[in-house]
This record gives structure tokens, C-alpha cells and sequence, in this order.
């Protein structure tokens, strides 16, 4: 299987935060979901693949190309869409066209027009006029018009309303229907992995905890729920995270661990709440 | 196209919006020539207030967050700083050549006498200037962006300011001036080699803080 994405090792030290050797692979024809509580190092994560930031340490190989030694073949071969939009204000629709299809050999004129019409954005209307959906998908709109075979998105959805969310899922999985294209999308809106992604990576405050399929990570843990007598040492000790209530408790335990407490009642994990456990916030945690 | 054209028809699509007010910039200083009489001064404020709108560029790359956009495209920022020094030079070029026509016309029309001569220093003079303003600017902009950077739009002010101070007590029968002024072919050679070596050691410098910059 071709690799579109290769990161092993990637490190980063800032002043206060620090990224620890992540390492993940994303294969062509897929998409990736990259979760993790804010301010885990998921836009770090992306900033240091596009080598906008210095990293400290691993590499980064993009449809095989160091990211950095081939940085301008790499980008070419990249679309990114950020959770807000990089144009002018100023600038009109087509005026984007005008001033960064120059920089990209493969640009499809035509494409972006049938882009424009898909999304039902008009050339005329100044980036500043387009709504937070609709710049979003004009992003997407450049990135399609120069066959960008590796789509990276930080957290798209964040500040879109369900609608606009639906629709950016669609056109992804359209996106990578012809098995040509993958998809890296950082959220923390991890209800939209449970739709689009075929693999998770987790990184939990600048240390990868998972990688792998979705399927394989979902199926990896366990709810379990019980009543506060039912609390022992022995399933604090597995426990990946517990929440306490006046009545009773939740526990998100390894699947592999379950065995022991055919007592209590066990349900599958949501992406959401194995971020939620694992990350153990709030005072109800442990 | 290169890369650095690419990147200054970048920058020229930046500015588009701020057109109108570059253009009243250039002709402006067509009432100072008028008000002195002079196409040196005239020029000179030309230059002046052209290398003050430099700080455009960056102002809305810093306004819309387009750091991001400068961060995806797939070209080197020593490029894209090259590129940004080729659209300053352009503006500072087409600035030169709007008052070298306009202000001569009316100091003409006014009854002043304007020579080649004339014309060559003014010109000389005025890309001097530029280049001295413009060369400190645009470092100051990338190291520390528009806003914070603001300060450094109005070196071409106090450089022109400084000027005027200086430039009456340098000391006229000092051998190297004398030889120098005296010598037209001269002055024009040590000037353009004068720019040309400061527009190379500011462009050294802006790429290494651009590469040094993380996004």
C-alpha cells in the first residue's frame, strides 16, 4: 500500500508546550482524522508537515518527498484548508484565481469554474462576502482545481453549523472516491470521524496515543457502568479513565480487560468519549 | 514565469485595493516641486512618500492572516522575499518615472528652466533615497510585521528630514565630493553600485529572518 503521508518521529519544543515523537502513516485513498483536546499539538502536528514551523526532531515524507528538502514539490501536490480563511478580505473570487493559479502548474481553470458552480459560489463576491461554509469550500474549490492529491484540513468544522459540517464530510468522501487522493483533517468535533475516517490519530497533550483504523480504535475500549459499590480497586487499576456520580459511575476500560466484570454493564465507546476519559478533565475524572 | 514574478504579481494583487491612494501619492509631490521649484525636491518627495506605502504589502498579509496563504504555496521564501523586494523596486521605479514626466511639465508651464541635467540628478538622487529608506524598511517589516513594525514607515520622514539637515554641512571641498559630483558618469556609477549592494545585503538580511520566522 502507497503511503501519501509518512511522519515518524516528528518533535517540536515551544517554550511551554512540547510535541514527543509522533509517528503515523496515512495511506493513498483514504482519510485520516488527527483528534485530540485542544491545544494537544494537532495544528502544531500540521503546521510542522507543511514546514511552516522548525521542527525539533523526526521526519516528514509527503507521496515520499522529504517535506522539507522537496518542500516546493510537496506543497504543489498539497491542498489545506484552515479553520479560517488565508485570502484578502479584499479580494474577489476570481481574483484569487488570478493571483495564486499561477503557482501551481496544474491548475484547471475550468475546474475551478465547475468548483464554483458546484458550490454555488459567484466570482464576483469578495472573500469578505462569503459566509464561514462558503469560504471553507472556496478553499476546498482551489485546492480540487489543481488536483491537490493530499488534502489537509485543521479543523474545518469548527464554527460550522450541521448543514454546512454534512456537506464538507460529502465532499470529502467524494474526494477520495477514486482512490487517488487521502485526507489528514484535524478536529475535535469527533463526531464527524465517526462518519468520515477511516483511520484516527491521537495525539493527547503532544504524545501520540493512537493510531491505527478507526474501527481498531473504537473497538479498543469499553464503557463499563456500575454502582458505586461496584467501584472496585481492581477496576480503578484497569481503567483507562472513571467518571463518579452521586449514583453510579462510568469507566472507559481496554476491550481486552472487560472480561473480569461480566457483572457490570459494558457498551461500545464513541470516539468522543474515549477522548473525553483519556484526556481526564474535569472534577468528576479520575 | 519564475517564482519571484509570481510572488510580485502576488504582491501587486495585495495592493489593488489600495491603488487609488498609491496613485495620489505619486502625484502629490508635484505641489512641493511646484512650491520649491525645484525637480530635485520635488523628485526627492516623490520618493519619500512612494517608499512610505511599502509597508502595504505587508500590512494586509498581516490584516488577513496570509502568512497561511505565504505558508502552502509551493514556492522558497527566499523567493517570496525576492519577489516582495521586485514590487517595491517597481512601485519606487514607476513612482520615479511618473515625476520625472509630471513635475518637469508644470515647473515648465511655470516658467522654470528644467535640463537633462536636471533630470539625471533628480533621478539619481531619488532612487538614492528610495533605496536608502526602503532598504531598512522592509527588514524592519518582516522582523517584526506592519503593526508592530509600524515605526519603521516613517524612516523615509526621518531620512528625508535627516537630509535636509546633513546634506548643508557636508564639506564642499572635500577632494572625494568634489571629485565625485564633478564627474556625472561617476556619481550615476557609484550610486547604482551603492544600491545594488545595499538592495544585496537587505535582501540577505530578510531572508534570513523569513527563514528563521516560523508561521
Amino acid at each position: 500500500m502507497t503511503n501519501y503521508l509518512e511522519v515518524t518521529n516528528l518533535s517540536k519544543s515551544f517554550d511551554s508546550f512540547q510535541l514527543h515523537n509522533i509517528s503515523f502513516t496515512l495511506p493513498k485513498g483514504y482519510i485520516m482524522g488527527l483528534i485530540g483536546p485542544n491545544g494537544s499539538g494537532k495544528t502544531t502536528t500540521i503546521k510542522l508537515i507543511l514546514n511552516m514551523l522548525k521542527r525539533t526532531g523526526g521526519t516528514v515524507k509527503v507521496m515520499g518527498l522529504d517535506n522539507i528538502t522537496e518542500e516546493q514539490k510537496v506543497k504543489s501536490e498539497l491542498g489545506v484548508v484552515f479553520d479560517t480563511n488565508y485570502f484578502s478580505d479584499d479580494w474577489k473570487v476570481s481574483q484569487v484565481e488570478k493571483s495564486i493559479s499561477v503557482f501551481y502548474p496544474n491548475w484547471d481553470s475550468q475546474k475551478f469554474a465547475d468548483m464554483l458552480r458546484k458550490f454555488h459560489i459567484a466570482p464576483t463576491k469578495k472573500v469578505k462576502e462569503l459566509s464561514k461554509g462558503m469560504q471553507m469550500k472556496f478553499m476546498l474549490a482551489c485546492a480540487f482545481s489543481y488536483d491537490a492529491k493530499l488534502l489537509i484540513l485543521d479543523e474545518p468544522t469548527s464554527g460550522l453549523d450541521p448543514v454546512s459540517r454534512d456537506e464538507l464530510l460529502k465532499i470529502l468522501s467524494e474526494y477520495i472516491e477514486d482512490g487517488e487522493h487521502s485526507v489528514l483533517f484535524s478536529t475535535h468535533i469527533t463526531g464527524d470521524l465517526e462518519r468520515a475516517a477511516d483511520y484516527i490519530t491521537y495525539i493527547s497533550y503532544g504524545e501520540l496515543f493512537f493510531t491505527g483504523s478507526k474501527d481498531d480504535f473504537v473497538d479498543m475500549f469499553r464503557i463499563v457502568k456500575g454502582g458505586m459499590e461496584e467501584l472496585s480497586d481492581d477496576l480503578k487499576n484497569k481503567a483507562a479513565g472513571i467518571r463518579t456520580f452521586p449514583t453510579g459511575f462510568e469507566a472507559l476500560m481496554k476491550t481486552e480487560d472487560i472480561s473480569g466484570f461480566s457483572n457490570l454493564t459494558v457498551e461500545p465507546a464513541t470516539i468522543d468519549e474515549i477522548v473525553v476519559f483519556t484526556s481526564k478533565k474535569g472534577d468528576d475524572y479520575e | 514565469m519564475n517564482n519571484i514574478l509570481k510572488s510580485t504579481k502576488l504582491d501587486f494583487s495585495l495592493v489593488k485595493p489600495y491603488i487609488k491612494v498609491i496613485g495620489f501619492t505619486m502625484l502629490l509631490p508635484i505641489a512641493f516641486a511646484a512650491i520649491n521649484r525645484s525637480i530635485l525636491t520635488g523628485v526627492s518627495f516623490a520618493m519619500c512618500f512612494i517608499a512610505m506605502t511599502t509597508g502595504y504589502t505587508f500590512s494586509v498579509t498581516e490584516k488577513n492572516s496570509m502568512e497561511r496563504l505565504y505558508g502552502i504555496l509551493p514556492i522558497k521564501k527566499s523567493e517570496m522575499v525576492t519577489g516582495r523586494y521586485l514590487f517595491v523596486l517597481a512601485l519606487g521605479a514607476l513612482a520615479l518615472v511618473v515625476s520625472l514626466i509630471t513635475q518637469p511639465l508644470v515647473l515648465r508651464a511655470m516658467g522654470e528652466s528644467v535640463g537633462t541635467l536636471d533630470m539625471i540628478s533628480a533621478a539619481i538622487g531619488g532612487l538614492f533615497l528610495f533605496a536608502l529608506y526602503t532598504v531598512f524598511q522592509i527588514p524592519g517589516y518582516y522582523k517584526y510585521g506592519a503593526i508592530k513594525g509600524r515605526v519603521f514607515m516613517y524612516i523615509p520622514v526621518a531620512g528625508f528630514l535627516a537630509t535636509l539637515f546633513f546634506l548643508p554641512k557636508m564639506p564642499a571641498d572635500n577632494p572625494i565630493v568634489t571629485t565625485v559630483v564633478s564627474s556625472p558618469v561617476l556619481l550615476i556609477g557609484l550610486v547604482l553600485v551603492l544600491v545594488v549592494v545595499m538592495y544585496a545585503v537587505s535582501i540577505w538580511f530578510s531572508i534570513r529572518i523569513m527563514e528563521n520566522k516560523e508561521m
